[in-house]
């Protein structure tokens, strides 16, 4: 075949997966739990992009951006509960306000690395919650409450919706886009410069890169892909509150990230989707939720640190060798 | 104010921050590994403390050895999980792994313990030691001593002993300890053991402070992992004297600006002195 039929192919492909993604929670039955795990699974999977940008490219363990999830879930309610703000002004303001606060974490970083830089994010992450928490202008520990419905102003009228059957359009939507962002960015100059720091330091100064320009990039432009994951949540939940920074979100992104294997184009989708099937269906109530999600954590990396696709590969190849 | 009391809450918040942190002084100084389940391993020895005087009543002071050795005995489990990712020394991943063994742990005590605070009762807390106008009690008292007297041994045996050569030398240099025919992993499992028995015991004699609770975790801590690095990884004498600055800062901002601010300050503090100092102030 040649290039541009294959593209065309491809396009075709993926224009019908699409189409069986967007109608998969109808053929599920349609239900508020499929709708608002649906919802849910994409809106945390774009969270998991932000954390899993720094670590599979980066090779750095970010602790700080629930900063930036709480950062998009806390602009969007504010500005639409005391403004009126529609959803793109939020979402705008979203990335903004994410753009600036990374800029600050990731110059002040700029020289830390390993653990130095996961406790100072950490750190970060803490200040920014006992802030929040005590703040009496960002509802303090109450939050701030009675988000209106996402309005969203488009060429052909306005489109709003509050629910999970409503919002799901916008948050597959918002997956789409973060996929291709990601894609986008593996291909670029700047995702390419990132990997050949991180492998291989020595060849990379040989090309005259600079790591430390290299690192703020790419930590700059990862915030405010879970910034318009808490932009969203804001919206599904119609409530923020300190509980955003809770270390669940911390865990969970990064277990999205590994799970199914790093530096996998669709490995946080996959990882997050397992995760909350099994919160959502095969729940073991709080503690034991917590309990299975840690075990999956460390297991992973212990036993199969490729994750699922690893997994996945060494079986075929297993079998491949076995005819 | 009374500058005195203030000098005394906070040399007591400093021996506690010190005497939590010296098990991760010496992990991070030997295996350049951060433990992010120190926080639940600290919530830990503080639950089965509290167990075994509530449950099979025992007194405070026999149940010190039971939550050292019940968390010591984790640890040696966590780390033969973790070995070989250890002689890898693929770091990241030993973060997040320790940061997943937090959670499970976390879960487990919750499953276990139950979701309610309860306080750890020591015989000294009671006791108060009044000078003039200055108070402290038994319990602040042991913990001062406690971590004088912990400080100085490890400090001995780092520097003085054989044992404490043997970990310096692969904290130096791995693989080179190795052709010495030092066993690397043995010296790993040792260091990870310490942490966690040390910080069970940190957590008897510290905990009695306040109530415990098994979501109490990571942020318990997070001002001793703050402690560990601004003193210089690996610095026994660099965390002692971060330690202490910390305490003092903690004691008199509490006190003069606002106390539900203070974490945020100290941070504050901490990301100015790494943004300048990325290695501590024990960086040459």
């Amino acid at each position: 075949m040649s290039g541009p039929a294959r593209a065309a192919g491809r396009l075709a492909a993926l224009a019908v997966l699409l189409v069986l993604v967007y109608e998969m929670p109808r053929w599920l039955g349609g239900s508020v739990l499929v709708y608002s795990t649906c919802v849910t699974v994409a809106i945390f999977s774009v969270m998991a992009y932000g954390t899993d940008m720094v670590l599979s490219y980066l090779g750095e363990v970010s602790l700080g951006h629930t900063i930036f999830w709480a950062g998009g879930g806390y602009v969007a309610a504010l500005l639409a509960t005391r403004l009126g703000a529609n959803g793109w002004a939020t979402a705008a303001a979203a990335v903004a306000v994410a753009l600036a606060l990374a800029v600050v974490l990731g110059l002040a970083t700029l020289r830390t690395r390993e653990f130095v830089f996961s406790l100072v994010t950490y750190a970060a992450a803490v200040v920014a919650m006992e802030v929040t928490f005590n703040w009496a202008a960002l509802g303090g520990s109450d939050g701030i409450i009675g988000i209106p419905k996402l309005t969203l102003p488009l060429p052909g009228g306005a489109w709003s919706g509050s629910s999970s059957a409503e919002l799901w359009p916008v948050a597959l939507a918002l997956l789409v886009l973060t996929v291709a962002f990601i894609h986008r960015f593996r291909r670029s100059r700047l995702g390419l410069a990132a990997l050949m720091v991180q492998m291989h330091p020595d060849l990379a100064a040989t090309l005259g890169l600079d790591p430390r320009q290299v690192r703020l990039r790419v930590f700059v432009i990862s915030a405010p892909v879970s910034a318009l994951a808490g932009w969203l949540y804001a919206y599904q939940r119609a409530y923020v509150g300190p509980d955003m920074y809770e270390s669940y979100f911390l865990v969970l992104m990064l277990t999205a990230a590994v799970l199914a294997g790093r530096r996998v184009l669709v490995g946080p989708v996959i990882g997050t989707a397992l995760i909350l099937l099994q919160q959502n269906y095969l729940s073991l109530g709080g503690d034991g939720d917590r309990i299975v999600l840690g075990l999956v954590l460390a297991g992973i990396l212990i036993f199969w640190p490729q994750g699922l696709v690893g997994l996945w590969r060494l079986a075929t190849r297993r079998r491949a060798e076995g005819r | 104010m009374n500058v005195g009391q203030q000098l005394i809450n906070g040399l007591v918040l400093a021996s506690g921050y010190a005497c939590v942190a010296i098990g991760w002084t010496v992990l991070l100084g030997a295996a350049r590994l951060v433990n992010f389940a120190h926080g639940q391993l600290y919530m830990l020895g503080a639950f089965v403390a509290w167990a075994a005087m509530d449950r099979a009543g025992l007194s405070y002071w026999a149940s010190i050895p039971v939550a050292v050795v019940a968390v010591g005995l984790l640890g040696a489990a966590m780390q033969r999980l973790m070995g070989r990712l250890m002689l890898e020394h693929n770091l990241t991943s030993l973060m997040i792994v320790t940061l997943g063994f937090g959670y499970v742990v976390q879960g487990g005590a919750a499953r276990i313990f139950g979701g309610e605070p309860h306080q750890l009762q020591s015989p000294l807390a009671r006791g108060s030691i009044r000078m003039g106008e200055l108070w402290l009690s038994g319990q602040d008292l042991l913990v001062f001593a406690v971590t004088a007297i912990l400080f100085t041994l490890v400090w001995f045996a780092l520097e003085r002993t054989r044992v404490g050569a043997t970990v310096r030398a692969v904290a130096e240099d791995p693989k080179l300890a190795q052709l010495f025919g030092i066993d690397a992993s043995l010296v790993y499992l040792g260091v990870f053991v310490f942490e966690s028995a040390t910080v069970a015991f940190a957590a008897t004699v510290v905990a009695p402070h306040s109530p415990i609770l098994t979501s109490m975790g990571f942020d318990e801590v997070i001002l001793t992992f703050v402690v560990v690095v601004l003193g210089g990884v690996g610095s026994v004498l660099g965390t002692l004297v971060a330690s202490l600055g910390l305490g003092l800062f903690t004691a008199f901002f509490g006190a003069l600006v606002s106390p539900a601010y203070t974490t945020a300050a100290a941070f504050a503090v901490v990301l100015a002195v790494l943004v300048l100092r990325p290695g501590g102030f024990a960086a040459k």
